[in-house]
């Protein structure tokens, strides 16, 4: 029977070789969040004053969220523009999530929300090009007004809603849910 | 436990009630029972086949000769009988409504131009071999699941269910157990598709199979490690050992959801100098668009599948060779109002009735969807030694790639958000001894063998899961004694498996690796004893293991899809089984059918165990889960009853009870499947006008409401609602009623098996606890579907 007992040898050599050839689960490829935010920034100017420029900005978003730079430091009864930006620093080079927004404006709505809700007053300046009943605001841009001194939180929320916005915020899912320290004095 | 023990009380007392008060059966439950001999030594053809040529199904002989078929219809079969060495018998018999027929022994004359006879020893399901708990479909039964994915398919057999991910993935769950609990074997190949995820389907072409079997329990000892929840065995057809072509073709179409499926089957055999060498190829389409409930479409609900497979065969009687490759590809669309960003998001969702956007009928398929490839090759070779027993060793390798795009809202990138490559390499050598004569009549049968697996895994993008390598090695042996009206049988397994997984240190950019080893023996006993030669009972108790996989030790990101953060555990142990059974067949005149109870018991059963604090990410906060343990029982009771009114008109109950608990927090576990009560009323004519195999059916499911679920409690974090237990209560009791015609119809030398079917009739909507999507929206509504079979015999080229 020695004729048929090769066939199984070479069986067996077959599936030890081949198991142990392969070695390509050796080579670990980095984690790739291609959605990743790492990065929100928000930048507010004075109106009046153009040349006070205050900054925002929360780091470590996908993972454990960086708050020490995260505090606005606005003045009383003033009116500054403001300008939010997204990065993705998981990506080299570093992707500028803002810019893709800006290219998919009818799918993307930014929702401000402080507390307490006297804090501040959020207008979105900017437009999408949905046919009507739109166009509704994006909210990349936003003019946010400050009333008397306080201190809370300005929440933001980036809402994708491919195919069903409609100018709220309750369609869709969110991309990015977030809080702002906010000081006026 | 009282109100348990209750609820199974007051189950028995029904059963016993509705079997007391029912007259009689269906023309499709005929038992058909015989005694195969060798016409030499007239002693019993120990493994020899039976094989009915028009249902293209068959049984194999027990130790003692004796074998059965169940679920003939009336009419008229052609019975192949063949053995090793012996020439094959081909015999007709007449099936009317007797619900058991016993035909006289059959002799088989021996063969000396051996080297001329074909030998096929493919008819027998390998599972036969095992005395355990099994159900099986098909024939006409497998038949008329055509068309359906094989979680589906398998959803007609009592303790069967699946878990969905929409309407387009189902995962077969057996007594509540699944994912890597369950061995699925493919054409005899342990199936390896990252089956650990619940959203991954296994990747199996129903149209492969002649044959679907079912193990229920645990069934590890032949079959390896993890089969701690059963054993689903996908069998194809045997091979044809007569010169000419064969072919078949199927062609299933269905309103809801615009499907059309679409598998041709091609086959042949040769004679003289080539006689025992046969070859199969076969395909499979598949095309699904958005599926509709009563109300709505559900966006992105489409699907695309293309299957090939090949299948080369050389036998003799002495030995066999065998080589098989398939290719599996699907595209999977997932329903795009089932897509959340963080919990926030699944709160607003769960309150909306509806879906948000709902389009109208589509076969587009966009993001988010699953693309999913898997290959398998496979080499076998068995040899039947002169003093008896056969040899049998196989080869086989797979690969799985499976891509998962998400939906994407600003990077605009082509490239998936997770990808997993897993190949897997299986070598298998079993020993199956010549049956040894005892002096009291009785004889011994068994095996031993020997198992091998390695596996390595890939991945890209996204974390889930790391890259790992892993061996595994058993030994088994298993042993039957059957005297007289009892059969007895013990198994005994030793498993092996390490893992080794390997990780990237973001700091540092190197990779580092963590190992683990564990090692099990376990042990199965079961006896079977015929009461009466209409009653049988069979009990059997088995142990099996489960080292912790790679996801549960390992598993660290977020589940977009079933809104989780979920964690694995490194320190976990392996899960350890200890199941019983205890089935009840009778097969009466009237009143037929099989009623089992069975408690299997898990130490170290691992889950997902909510975290009290959720995690918070970019999108928002998320429930977190880490993988934990604890000792859980699943007990429940298994009904199959026909009653035949005449000798056409019959009624068949199957009841799935399943009771599980978490025996270490006292409380229930989540993702439990409802009791279920599946009954069908059919009434059949052997012939009417042209027309053969000529049925009706009406069929009525009733699922009801899981009340022994977590209960859903909320608390406030952090000014965010978090709930435990689960997201949403367990969704009402519902009952479907369904309806169906089929039949034969001759075309020429042809006959065309017709069935056309309805689903959901009453287009009620419902949703069901075991749809991971059933937060959003519900499940699908009526359905008319036409399966159409047509097999093709080409002229014999001589």
């Amino acid at each position: 029977m020695n004729y048929v007992k090769k066939p199984f040898l070479l069986f067996g050599l077959i599936a030890l070789l081949t198991g142990a050839c392969t070695k390509d689960e050796q080579n670990v490829a980095p984690t790739d969040d291609n959605e990743a935010i790492t990065t929100a920034t928000l930048t507010l100017t004075n109106k009046a004053t153009p040349t006070d420029i205050v900054t925002a900005t929360i780091e470590n978003l996908n993972t454990t969220a960086d708050f020490s730079k995260a505090t606005l430091n606005l003045k009383v009864n003033t009116t500054y523009t403001g300008l939010v930006t997204l990065l993705n620093k998981t990506k080299t080079p570093t992707l500028d999530a803002t810019q893709e927004i800006r290219e998919k404006l009818n799918e993307h709505l930014f929702v401000y929300t402080p507390t307490p809700a006297t804090l501040l007053t959020v207008t979105l300046t900017d437009r999408d090009t949905n046919p009507a009943p739109g166009p509704y605001p994006v909210g990349l841009t936003t003019e946010i007004k400050t009333g008397a001194a306080g201190s809370g939180k300005l929440k933001v929320v980036l809402r994708h809603q491919p195919t069903v916005k409609n100018g709220t915020a309750t369609p869709g899912s969110s991309d990015l849910d977030t809080d702002f320290t906010v000081v006026v004095k | 436990m009282d109100d348990l023990r209750k609820e199974i009380l007051l189950v028995v007392l029904l059963f016993s009630a509705l079997s007391v008060s029912w007259a009689q059966s269906g023309p499709c439950h005929t038992v058909l029972k015989g005694r195969i001999l060798g016409q030499d030594t007239h002693e019993p053809l120990v493994g020899a086949t039976v094989y009915v040529r028009e249902l293209k199904t068959g049984a194999v002989a027990d130790s003692v000769g004796y074998f059965q078929i169940s679920h003939l219809c009336s009419g008229k079969y052609i019975i192949d009988y063949q053995f090793v060495g012996y020439k094959t018998n081909s015999l007709s018999i007449s099936v009317d409504a007797d619900s058991s027929i016993t035909i006289a022994p059959v002799q088989l004359v021996p063969d000396n131009q051996t080297l001329q006879e074909v030998v096929v020893t493919e008819h027998r399901s390998e599972a036969q071999q095992l005395l355990q708990t099994q159900v099986s479909l098909s024939g006409a039964a497998l038949d008329q699941t055509r068309g359906q994915s094989l979680g589906e398919s398998l959803k007609s057999l009592t303790g069967l269910y699946s878990i969905q991910t929409g309407p387009s993935i189902s995962k077969p769950v057996i007594h509540g157990l699944y994912s890597n609990r369950i061995i699925i074997l493919n054409n005899g190949i342990r199936q390896e598709d990252q089956q650990w995820g619940t959203e991954h389907a296994p990747q199996v072409d129903q149209f492969l199979a002649s044959r679907l079997t079912v193990i229920k329990g645990a069934a590890s000892i032949r079959y390896g490690s993890d089969a701690i929840g059963g054993v689903i065995l996908v069998e194809p057809k045997a091979m044809p050992t007569l010169p000419g072509i064969n072919g078949e073709i199927n062609i299933v179409g269905a309103t809801n959801g615009g499907l059309g499926v679409a598998s041709a089957m091609l086959e042949g055999g040769f004679s003289k100098k080539l006689a025992g060498l046969s070859w199969r190829l076969q395909g499979t389409l598949k095309r699904s668009g958005y599926v509709k409930t009563p109300d709505y479409y559900l966006e992105n609900t489409s699907y695309h599948e293309n299957n090939v497979s090949g299948d080369l065969h050389y036998d003799n009687r002495k030995f066999g060779i065998e080589l098989f490759y398939s290719q599996f590809d699907t595209k999977i669309g997932l329903f795009t109002g089932a897509q959340v960003g963080s919990l926030a998001d699944l709160y607003t969702a769960i309150s909306r009735p509806e879906p948000l956007a709902q389009p109208g009928f589509s076969y587009a398929l966009d993001r988010p969807y699953q693309a999913v490839h898997h290959d398998l090759f496979k080499a076998r070779a068995h040899v039947h030694f002169q003093k008896g027993g056969t040899l049998t060793a196989t080869f086989a390798q797979q690969q799985n790639t499976r891509r998962e795009y998400d939906y994407i809202s600003f990077s605009g990138v082509g490239t998936p958000e997770l990808s997993l490559k897993l190949v897997t390499q299986t070598a298998d050598l079993t020993w199956e001894h010549a049956p040894i004569k005892s002096r009291n009549a009785g004889q011994w049968s068994g095996s031993a063998g020997f198992n091998g697996i390695t596996q390595g895994n890939v991945r890209q993008y996204l974390f889930l899961i790391p890259n790992f390598r892993n061996y595994g090695a058993g030994l088994f042996a298993i042993e039957r004694y059957a005297v007289g009206r009892l059969t007895v049988e013990g198994g005994l397994r030793y498993d092996y498996r390490w893992l080794r997984a390997y990780f990237l240190d973001e700091v540092s950019k190197q990779t580092y690796s963590k190992t683990h080893n564990w090692q099990n023996a376990n042990g199965s006993l079961g006896a079977a004893y015929q009461l009466r030669p209409d009653l049988t009972l069979t009990a059997n108790f088995s142990t099996a293991w489960r080292a912790p996989n790679v996801a549960d030790l390992y598993s660290n990101g977020l589940h977009q899809s079933a809104v989780a953060y979920e964690r694995g555990n490194p320190d976990l142990q392996p899960e350890q089984a200890y199941n019983g059974n205890l089935v009840l067949a009778y097969a009466g005149k009237r009143l037929s059918g099989e009623v089992g109870i069975y408690n299997n018991r898990i130490d170290n059963y691992i889950y997902l165990k909510p975290d009290s604090v959720p995690i918070v990410r970019q999108r928002g906060a998320f429930p977190s889960y880490t993988y934990s343990q604890v000792k859980a029982t699943f007990r429940g009771i298994d009904a199959t009853l026909t009653y035949k009114f005449t000798d056409r008109l019959s009624l068949t109950t199957k009841n799935s009870l399943l009771f599980a608990y978490n025996q270490t927090d006292h409380d229930y576990l989540v993702f439990i499947p409802p009791n279920r009560s599946d009954n069908n009323l059919r009434y059949d004519w052997s012939r009417w006008g042209k027309l053969s195999n000529l049925y009706v059916s009406l069929n009525g499911l009733y699922v009801s409401r899981q009340s022994r679920a977590p209960a859903v409690t909320t608390q406030q974090e952090n000014g965010q609602v978090i709930f435990t237990g689960d997201f949403a209560p367990p969704p009402p009791a519902y009952f479907l009623v369904g309806a169906e015609l089929g039949f034969l119809a001759q075309l020429g030398t042809h006959s065309l098996n017709v069935i056309l079917s309805g689903t959901n009739l009453a287009n009620v909507a419902y949703r069901d606890y075991l749809n991971r999507f059933r937060y959003f929206a519900d499940e699908p509504g009526r359905s008319i579907l036409l399966k159409l079979k047509l097999p093709l015999a080409f002229t014999k080229r001589s």
